[in-house]
Order: structure tokens, then C-alpha cells, then sequence
């Protein structure tokens, strides 16, 4: 079982992103659930989303979760929310921020000892898809970090999942991917 | 056909509302009037949007209330048209005057509620208390525990309350958010599968067949309304169940999945056990498999179908059990929960000798943990090691402040 | 109608205006249409009535005030012209007269036991001062 906790505010689209990489897991044959707390959010609150992959159909339905992976996807997060909540040894952080690695665990101290990674997701979002919706570049960057799946397999995967939009869109989306891939560190 | 038909993957990731709407795209359903509600809205969206894309030669009325919302869908079955829509909580109590009308009345509609906790305080959240609001209203209730399920059982929701045997009208059931908002893989049937399953809508007494003209919702006093409401009940506990027991038996071979009426896991040597609705029930399947590896022979019991209540179907699936602890997702407000006495009285007349508790959990929205379950399997061995309920009849699961428990 | 137990009428609070098929309703009469028993039209109310209307074919200029206000569809209309009450499900309620623009009115309400030909006879005049 992989588990995979999303900080994020409503609106960057964490659900899609993670329905996103969901649908695409999906497709290699494993069982994946996506889900999300909401409450009554607004745009702009504070939310998590969350995965699960395994061999089989996953019937824990409970929303306590140890995370293997946290994806924090807004920069001021990692200071107003708790994002190391109910965390393994070997819990693994990919998180947004112009920052590197070392500056951002000298200034959120819970971070110390723990396996983080930095890439600028919202950055990455601006310039490529010209909205700061960080949830793609996210994913691209967790292809890297977790060696999950080749990247060009992924970013195929994706565009079938972002179909329905403009073309112009998709291919935003795609170079949003690559950027994160190469940039987290 | 004058409706394009949508090619689906073998397995997608869709959330138990998008589940849903799909299948009722399938089915082809020819009216959907609806007020949306958090967190069913979905549902409606879905077929709305299916509908103007031209997926579906149907209409989408779009009312002012819930209680219109219902009577719509009264009128339209009325007319002669397979008929839906979704709800939830508020929306649904604001329903329950039209769900008896629509019942009575003999309309095969089917109503996606997608269970949240009723207000005050106000909450958006998955419980069950909307769904025990309806249980006396002469409806057929299915339960749905998963996406895959809420999408499967409205196409047999349609098959079973159509049949003219029947003309009931159907709930499909499924927990706010743990399933309408969650996003699983979903093993799909084909435009032509499902609806060749479902069947091509067969009117009934149809006010738009002017050569036989019906008045419908008619006045009857206290010289006839009993006989009617005893017909309706009649119908319910002996025609309902055989003809949901053929439709799943046909279900599971076009799809190779299979319900039934009860749902049990490991029970076949169970001790102890768990019954429950919803989502717990997978995640209960779960523990009770992890508490077999640690020596605790732990089996789950879900409903399937709610109402009508599986009586002896209850009775047959808890034969031989120590210890049972029984879920209600739903405050009883100064009673023992309902699905405790539903059990309670199942067993009262049956040969088993099991320890009985009840337990009430997961309001508005409360996590069911695996942790909570492993310590409610525990505390069942303990009942059935001391041969007697260690603790009172009714406890709470996972609210703040000392411990609740009554009775 | 026979008394039936609970398993011995259709199922649904529906019940059938005719028994068996019936072709070209719109274009058949009421007095023509073979209604089942479950029809009001069968049922008479008339000893509901203490009152009732009288009709003065000499007024009357069709308007259908009266056909079309009628709770009881009580009113009889051929070829859109007046021509009768329908003194079986006529109730006496006086709506018709209520609603009739004439001066004086085409329809008024006598006691159930008036003779038509003596009221008629006896009409009020025209009313100068509503006029």
C-alpha cells in the first residue's frame, strides 16, 4: 500500500490532481483510491487530498493516514498547517517553495531529519500554464522522486487525463511536468 | 437512437457520484428533476450535462425545492418515464412528504441519496441519519459501500422497482464524501450492456395513454387506505427480496460480481462479529482480516438492502456467532439505534444464543479507524470469552469527553 | 361498488375512468363516453343542492364565464353556446351566477322546488342603475 497526503487550498486542485494520478495509475492495473476533506472549504482554505495504490481493491475506507509521500503544493502551508501529522520514519515530503531544501528547514525546524525535497511548483505554474495551479508540476515532480513511472509514460497518461481541455492547455501542462521533474531537488 | 453513445474504459476512476451518473446515462433515464444538495450534487450535474451533450434523450428540470423536486419526478413516472434524481440530508427530509406519495402511488422512481448528517449543527459530512429518515416510507433502500457498488446497484435499482411485479419506487444509497467524493476504479459495463440490462422502460398505467385513462393520487379515507397501505406492505416483504435476490443472480452474470441480499465476510466460522452499512463495512472486512492473523475469528455482516429488512436473511447470516456488535451511523436520539432493534428483533425468535451490543459512531462525518475497529473486535472476544456483555448495551465509537454508554 | 379485499383492486392510488380501451376522447361527448364505475360521472350530487341555477337563454351571449368557472364541469356547451346545467353533478354553488356578465344575468340561483318556467317568466328587468 502507497499513501499519499495532499496539502493544498482549495482551488489549486489538489482532488484533480490526485484523481489525476489516480486515473493514470489505474490504467498499469493497480487499485488506487483519491479522496479529499472538504467541510464547506471557500477558495483559498486550507485542505488536504489523498491517495492510495496497492495489488488489490482497497477497502480501508477510514481517513487517518500514515503517509509514504506528503505533497504540500502551497508555499505557506508548510508553516500554518501541520504537513508532518501522523508521519513514518520514512516519510517522504516533495513541497513548493522558491526556497532550496536547507533554507526551508532552517526556517520550519520540524522539518530537521526528515527526507525533503523543494521544487517551485507555483513558479513552474505561472510561467508555463500562466495560472498558479500548482497540482501538475507536482505530479511531474513525484515521477522523479519516487521513480514510479517513466516520464514521457506519464506525461502520455496525463494528457488523455486532461483530454477535454484546449490544446494549448495540455501542452502547458506537459512542459509544467517536465520543468518540476527536472527541477526538484 | 438520437443520443450518442460513450466509449468507456474497462476499469475507470470515477467517484461514487460520477458512478452514479453514469448510470443512470445508461439507463437512459428519460426525466431527472432535481434541487442539488451538497454532497449529491454531482449526480444531477452529471446527468444534466450528459443530457445537453447529447447522451441522453431525456430532461433535466431544474425546481425550487426538494419537496418539488420529488413531486416533479412524481408527475413525470405519473406521465409514464423512467425517472430519477439525488439528494441528500436537508433536502432529503424536505422529500420525506413525497417519498410516501411516490410509494403509494406505485412509481418506479429511482433516488440516489448520498447520506449526510442532518442539521443542527449544520454539517456537509457522511452519517446515516438522512437515510433512517426514509426507512418507514415504503421504499425499496440499497446500499451502496463503494463507487463500484453505487454505480452496479443503480442499474439493478432500475431493473428490480420497474418490474411489473413490483412498481416501487428504489433508493441507492452510498456515504457522503467516504464514497460520492472518493475516486476508486470502477469495472464498467458498455452503453449496450448496461441498458440491455436495465431494459427498455415498460409503462404502467401510464397517464399519457390516452386510450386508457387513470386518475392518479386519488383520496381514499378509512374505508380503503388501509387496504391499500397493506398491499404496498404486502408487496414489499414477499415479492421485493425474490425478485433484488433474481435481479443481482442476472446482474452477477453479465458482470461477474455478485451481491446478495446480505453481505458476509468470513462469517462462515466467525466468533465474533460486525454489522454495519456504508463504507464501515469494507473497512471493518479489512480489520476483521487482520484480527484473524492475530487469532480472533472476526466475520462482517453489511446490508445490502435495507428495506425491505432482510428479516431471516439477517437471521441466517448470524447463526452460530458469539458475539455481534451492531453499527449505527445515526444518534437515536434516547432509543437504542435502529439497526439494533432491526437485529435485536431478527434474532429474538431465532435459535442463536449471541451477545448483542450496539454502538454509535461516525456522526457527521466522524473517522471510522481501523484502530476503532480492532478495539470493538477485541471488546466482542471479550463479551464472548466472559459469556455475557462486559459493558453496557449502547456505546459510543470515537466522540470527545468521557465515556457514553447507556443501557 | 362491492366491497374488495386488499389484494383484489390495481395496485397504485390510480383509478381507471373508463373500462377498457376508448378511442377518440376529445371528440366524444360526455353524455356519449361509456364511464366506469369508478367515474364521478355516474355519481350523482344533486341532493347536495339547495339551490339552483336557472338558465334564461334570452340574455346569455356565450361568453363562457360560466363553462369555464364551473368546479363541477357542471355546465353543458355545444358548439360554444350554452345550452344547460348538468343538474346531476351541479352542486348550487352559484359561481355561474357569481361570474355571468349579463344585465340582467342569464343565470340565477331559485329554490330547489322553483318551476323554471315560472321564474323565467317572471325575470328580473334590466338593472338602469347599474348600467
Amino acid at each position: 500500500m502507497l499513501e499519499i497526503r495532499w496539502h493544498s487550498r482549495a482551488g489549486q486542485g489538489a482532488v484533480t490532481g490526485a484523481k489525476g494520478l489516480a486515473d493514470v495509475i489505474s490504467t498499469t492495473g493497480k487499485q488506487v483510491q483519491a479522496f479529499a476533506f472538504y467541510g464547506s472549504a471557500k477558495r483559498g482554505a486550507a485542505m488536504t487530498a489523498y491517495n492510495r495504490v496497492d495489488d488489490k481493491v482497497i477497502m480501508n475506507h477510514e481517513k487517518y493516514m500514515e503517509p509514504d509521500y506528503v505533497f504540500v503544493i502551497d508555499p505557506a502551508l508548510v508553516f500554518t498547517s501541520d504537513v508532518t501529522v501522523n508521519h513514518k520514519e520514512n516519510t517522504k515530503y516533495i513541497i513548493t517553495t522558491h526556497m532550496s531544501t536547507d533554507e526551508l528547514v532552517k526556517v520550519q525546524p520540524k522539518l530537521v531529519g526528515k527526507e525533503i525535497y523543494t521544487v517551485d511548483c507555483i513558479t513552474i505554474a505561472n510561467e508555463t500554464i500562466g495560472r498558479p495551479i500548482p497540482n501538475t508540476p507536482m505530479l511531474g515532480a513525484f515521477m522523479k522522486i519516487s521513480g514510479m513511472y517513466d516520464i514521457e509514460f506519464f506525461k502520455e497518461s496525463m494528457k488523455r487525463v486532461l483530454g477535454k481541455l484546449p490544446q494549448k492547455i495540455i501542452d502547458a501542462n506537459m512542459f509544467a511536468i517536465q520543468r518540476a521533474y527536472d527541477e526538484v531537488k | 437512437m438520437a443520443f450518442d453513445k460513450m466509449e468507456l474504459k474497462d476499469v475507470e476512476v470515477w467517484d461514487g457520484n460520477y458512478a452514479a451518473a453514469q448510470a443512470l446515462r445508461q439507463a437512459q433515464v428519460d426525466v431527472v428533476a432535481a434541487y442539488p444538495i451538497t454532497p449529491s450534487t454531482p449526480i444531477v450535474e452529471g446527468y444534466a450535462k450528459f443530457t445537453a451533450d447529447g447522451y441522453v434523450e431525456g430532461e433535466f428540470v431544474m425546481v425550487e425545492s426538494e419537496h418539488a423536486a420529488m413531486s416533479a419526478c412524481i408527475g413525470a413516472a405519473a406521465a409514464g418515464g423512467r425517472v430519477a434524481t439525488a439528494t441528500s440530508s436537508q433536502g432529503y427530509a424536505l422529500m420525506v412528504e413525497t417519498l410516501y406519495q411516490a410509494s403509494g402511488m406505485r412509481l418506479p422512481i429511482v433516488l440516489n441519496v448520498v447520506n449526510r448528517a442532518l442539521a443542527a449543527p449544520l454539517n456537509v459530512n457522511g452519517d446515516h441519519s438522512d437515510m433512517y429518515l426514509g426507512r418507514d416510507s415504503g421504499w425499496i433502500q440499497l446500499d451502496a459501500f463503494s463507487p463500484q457498488e453505487a454505480y452496479d446497484l443503480n442499474l439493478i435499482a432500475f431493473k428490480v422497482c420497474e418490474d411489473h411485479e413490483i412498481r416501487l419506487p428504489c433508493m441507492v444509497h452510498q456515504d457522503g464524501f467516504m464514497t460520492s467524493h472518493t475516486a476508486q476504479g470502477v469495472n464498467t459495463l458498455s452503453d449496450d450492456a448496461a441498458y440491455g440490462f436495465v431494459g427498455e422502460y415498460k409503462p404502467m398505467n401510464d397517464m399519457l395513454d390516452f386510450e386508457h385513462p387513470v386518475t392518479h393520487g386519488v383520496q381514499t379515507e378509512e374505508d380503503w387506505h388501509f387496504e391499500h397501505k397493506a398491499r404496498q406492505h404486502n408487496d414489499l416483504m414477499t415479492k421485493v427480496i425474490p425478485k433484488i435476490q433474481a435481479a443481482f443472480n442476472d446482474f452477477e452474470k453479465l458482470s461477474g460480481r455478485k451481491y446478495n441480499i446480505v453481505e458476509r465476510y468470513d462469517m462462515d466460522d466467525a466468533d465474533v462479529c460486525v454489522v454495519c452499512m456504508g463504507t464501515s463495512v469494507e473497512t471493518a472486512r479489512e480489520v476483521a482480516l487482520e484480527m484473524r492473523a492475530k487469532g480472533i475469528k472476526a466475520g462482517v455482516v453489511g446490508l445490502r438492502v435495507i428495506r425491505p429488512f432482510p428479516f431471516f436473511e439477517i437471521a441466517e447470516a448470524l447463526r452460530g456467532v458469539k458475539s455481534i456488535a451492531v453499527l449505527d451511523r445515526s444518534s437515536p436520539n434516547g432509543a437504542a439505534g435502529m439497526l439494533f432493534n432491526e437485529i435485536a428483533g431478527a434474532l429474538y425468535n431465532a435459535d442463536t444464543k449471541a451477545l448483542l451490543s450496539g454502538y454509535i459512531y461516525g456522526l457527521g462525518g466522524r473517522d471510522l479507524t481501523k484502530k476503532h475497529l480492532v478495539d470493538l473486535f477485541n471488546e466482542l472476544q471479550a463479551n464472548a470469552d466472559a459469556g455475557k456483555v462486559t459493558t453496557k448495551l449502547q456505546q459510543f465509537i470515537g466522540v470527545r469527553g468521557p465515556k457514553l454508554a447507556y443501557l | 361498488m362491492a366491497k374488495k379485499g386488499w389484494d383484489e383492486f390495481e395496485i397504485g392510488a390510480m383509478l381507471r375512468t373508463f373500462d377498457g380501451k376508448i378511442d377518440d376522447i376529445a371528440g366524444t361527448r360526455q353524455e356519449d363516453r361509456a364511464y366506469s364505475q369508478n367515474s364521478s360521472y355516474t355519481a350523482s350530487v344533486s341532493d347536495w343542492r339547495l339551490i339552483k341555477p336557472v338558465f334564461n337563454k334570452d340574455y346569455c351571449i356565450d361568453c363562457q364565464f360560466c363553462w369555464v368557472y364551473c368546479p363541477d364541469v357542471s355546465i353543458i356547451s355545444r358548439d360554444k353556446k350554452l345550452v344547460g346545467v348538468d343538474m346531476d353533478h351541479c352542486k348550487g354553488c352559484g359561481i355561474c351566477v357569481e361570474v355571468c356578465p349579463t344585465n340582467p344575468k342569464s343565470l340565477l340561483m331559485f329554490p330547489e322546488q322553483a318551476e323554471e318556467e315560472t321564474v323565467i317568466a317572471n325575470w328580473p328587468k334590466k338593472d338602469e342603475e347599474e348600467a
